[in-house]
């Protein structure tokens, strides 16, 4: 009925008979048709997510069994890890570090140490983290962010001379460029934290600490590396540099281990890795399992020692030691777990309530006449 | 597909969405514009909590901002690709290759650009080495990238079902019938006996001149029973069956469907019967 070369409703093509002929005769006149090839067509067998009764439904209803123990392993998880927070920043009057909050100057060499008791009502299994935990802080702000030089802190000797322009103006200090440059640098935690355990017959034991083991492997191992390579001496390898303003010692005292001094201090490398978020912790030190038998934080008193060195009062900060077990799932945080149950019951409910709604008013409009 | 010359002749009510500006109006795009904002809210929010004092499993730092930055991105990459593929009416080769294709490119090219032979290369212009690696393996990153992810296409789902069922556009009916095909709507030519008809209208076929004459069309064969006594009046359907020369035919000479014993007989053909020698 129609022309010639009308394709039918299974895609079987008949070609007109001109069409035949020009292309097999390839004469003077192209043929500015496309193939009739199913890809140039757009006749490719395609498959049709259609939102049917029979898909929505069981779909809501499985994510909704699938969402609810996940979340409930997740919060269980999280509940059963034990942490516990100690605040010393000092605020209060009745505070030990009250007055070492107070009499901070910059300039002064005496450290302020403070010491603040607590206690463990539960025994602490397997290897225990410290972490130190700044609030009000905002390691995410950009232009803090951005003031740091990547290739000055892996090692490289033209950067470690010539810090680049990022770090201004924390890049030159006595007409001497600084290592390393930049304001993450300059504001490193300098605090030392210690933790004695107040024997019931009196002694205080010191808890030993790890201190290796704290960064990421990429960071210590690939990112940040000393200048003059493997093994040489630090000291020769920074000089005619200066430390940042606001640092005791310089970057190559950091620590007398080798291996953990200069660039490559994990203390360094943690505190390089800024936060996303005001409110953060970042591992300190790690307390390591003795044996299977003991727990590795006994239940009793214990003592923490602050040598009182980073200032946070001038900004409303907040500073505080958290101890904390671990689990598959990282460190406490309900969240996630109560996200879950509440996605999964939601799901669940709107499946329900669509169902119902499906039965009352879906099938009034299925098989509607379609046709004219 | 769906432009196919038949269909659109077959359902000419397809072509209203257009004529009525539906779907790029107003309407429709601040509709877009709630979704989009709702999204923000989710794609920002949720991992924001979730990776509030978090840690990794082995104790180091999780809630950085390298960490972060790259939680979002990927909550976002597979949140737009999951919705993609609801927007997506033909999954056909092409267009999953594509749509699956573009999911690994992103990681291809995430893992590439945080490796370390880039930072080496070049290490103020790629400073977040290592992330990928150390951030995607842990469990409660994937948790949060599929919450995040359903949690972002669950009131599109949600709104386009209750509208489908609720109101149904034209566009749906069609793609409800598609899916399950009725049966072809039966072509059932009202009997009007072709007595009613002249036949001359249908000048290129022979017509239906020699019915006319015969006579034949104002009589019925006799296949009903009657007892004696009662002549069968009025309506009697079930006996009839056209036995006429022209019955049966359509114009153009080829043979209805075989449908034609079911027609109920027209007003025309209530009559008495009379008995009739059989044809």
């Amino acid at each position: 009925m129609l022309a010639s070369s009308y394709k039918d409703e299974d895609g079987h093509i008949s070609v007109s008979g001109s069409g035949a002929a020009a292309a097999a005769g390839g004469g003077s006149l192209r043929n500015k048709k496309p193939e009739n090839t199913a890809f140039k067509q757009q006749r490719l067998p395609a498959w049709q997510p259609i939102l049917t009764a029979g898909t929505v439904l069981p779909a809501f209803f499985i994510i909704g069994l699938i969402f609810i123990p996940i979340g409930i392993g997740l919060y269980v998880t999280s509940n059963n890890i034990k942490e516990i927070e100690i605040d010393y920043t000092g605020v209060d009057m009745s505070s030990p570090c009250f007055n070492c909050s107070q009499n901070f100057s910059w300039n002064s060499t005496k450290s302020c140490t403070c010491s603040i008791p607590f206690q463990l009502d539960q025994p602490y299994e397997s290897n225990v983290f410290m972490y130190y935990g700044l609030s009000n802080f905002y390691q995410n702000h950009r232009r803090y962010v951005k003031s740091r030089d990547d290739s000055q802190l892996n090692g490289n000797e033209e950067s470690l001379r010539s810090p680049s322009k990022e770090c201004e103006p924390y890049a030159r200090h006595d007409n001497k460029p600084i290592a390393p440059c930049g304001a993450i640098a300059n504001s490193m935690f300098n605090d030392t934290l210690e933790l004695f355990y107040n024997d019931p017959n009196g002694t205080k034991v010191q808890v030993p600490l790890t201190a290796t083991e704290i960064a990421w492997w990429t960071d210590k191992h690939v990112k940040f590396r000393n200048p003059g390579g493997e093994g040489s001496d630090l000291a020769a390898a920074f000089q005619g540099t200066t430390k940042p303003v606001n640092w005791r010692r310089p970057v190559y005292e950091l620590d007398s281990d080798p291996n953990n001094n200069g660039f490559i201090n994990e203390d360094f490398i943690v505190w390089m890795r800024t936060a996303a978020l005001p409110t953060f912790r970042k591992l300190y030190r790690i307390i390591q399992r003795r044996n299977n038998l003991l727990p590795t934080l006994p239940r009793g008193n214990y003592t923490l020692e602050v040598v009182y060195n980073y200032p946070v009062r001038s900004f409303e900060g907040r500073k505080r030691m958290i101890l904390s077990t671990i689990s598959w799932m990282g460190g406490k945080n309900p969240f996630l777990g109560i996200a879950y149950i509440t996605v999964g019951s939601i799901c669940f409910l709107l499946g329900i309530v669509l169902l119902i709604i499906h039965h009352k008013y879906g099938n009034r409009n299925n098989g509607a006449d379609v046709s004219h | 597909d769906d432009c196919l010359t038949q269909r659109m002749m077959s359902h000419p009510q397809l072509y209203i969405p257009g004529q009525l500006n539906l779907y790029f109006s107003k309407k429709a795009f601040f509709k877009c514009a709630i979704h989009s904002c709702y999204s923000s809210l989710v794609l920002f929010f949720i991992p924001y909590a979730a990776l509030h004092d978090t840690l990794r499993e082995d104790g180091k730092d999780a809630a950085d901002y390298q960490s972060f930055a790259l939680l979002t991105q990927t909550c976002l990459l597979f949140a737009v690709s999951i919705q993609l593929g609801l927007e997506m009416s033909y999954w056909t080769a092409v267009n999953t290759f594509f749509v699956l294709g573009s999911l690994a490119m992103y990681f291809v090219v995430t893992f590439t650009m945080y490796s370390n032979g880039m930072f080496l290369i070049l290490p103020a212009a790629f400073p977040f080495i290592g992330t990928a690696r150390n951030s995607l393996n842990q469990p409660n990153v994937w948790l949060t990238i599929i919450l995040t992810s359903i949690l972002c296409v669950l009131p599109v789902v949600t709104y386009r079902f209750l509208l489908i069922q609720l109101c149904p556009t034209i566009n749906d009916k069609v793609r409800q019938a598609r899916a399950t095909p009725p049966p072809p709507p039966r072509r059932t030519r009202i009997r009007r006996t072709s007595s009613r008809r002249s036949g001359y209208a249908f000048s290129h076929t022979q017509g239906y001149g020699d019915l006319v004459t015969s006579g034949r069309f104002l009589r019925r064969p006799a296949v009903v029973s009657w007892s004696p006594g009662f002549p069968p009046v009025g309506r009697a359907t079930s006996g009839f069956s056209p036995m006429g020369r022209s019955a049966g035919y359509s114009p153009t000479g080829r043979p209805q469907s075989s449908k034609v014993p079911d027609v109920e007989a027209t007003s025309l053909q209530m009559y008495r019967a009379i008995k009739d020698p059989p044809l």
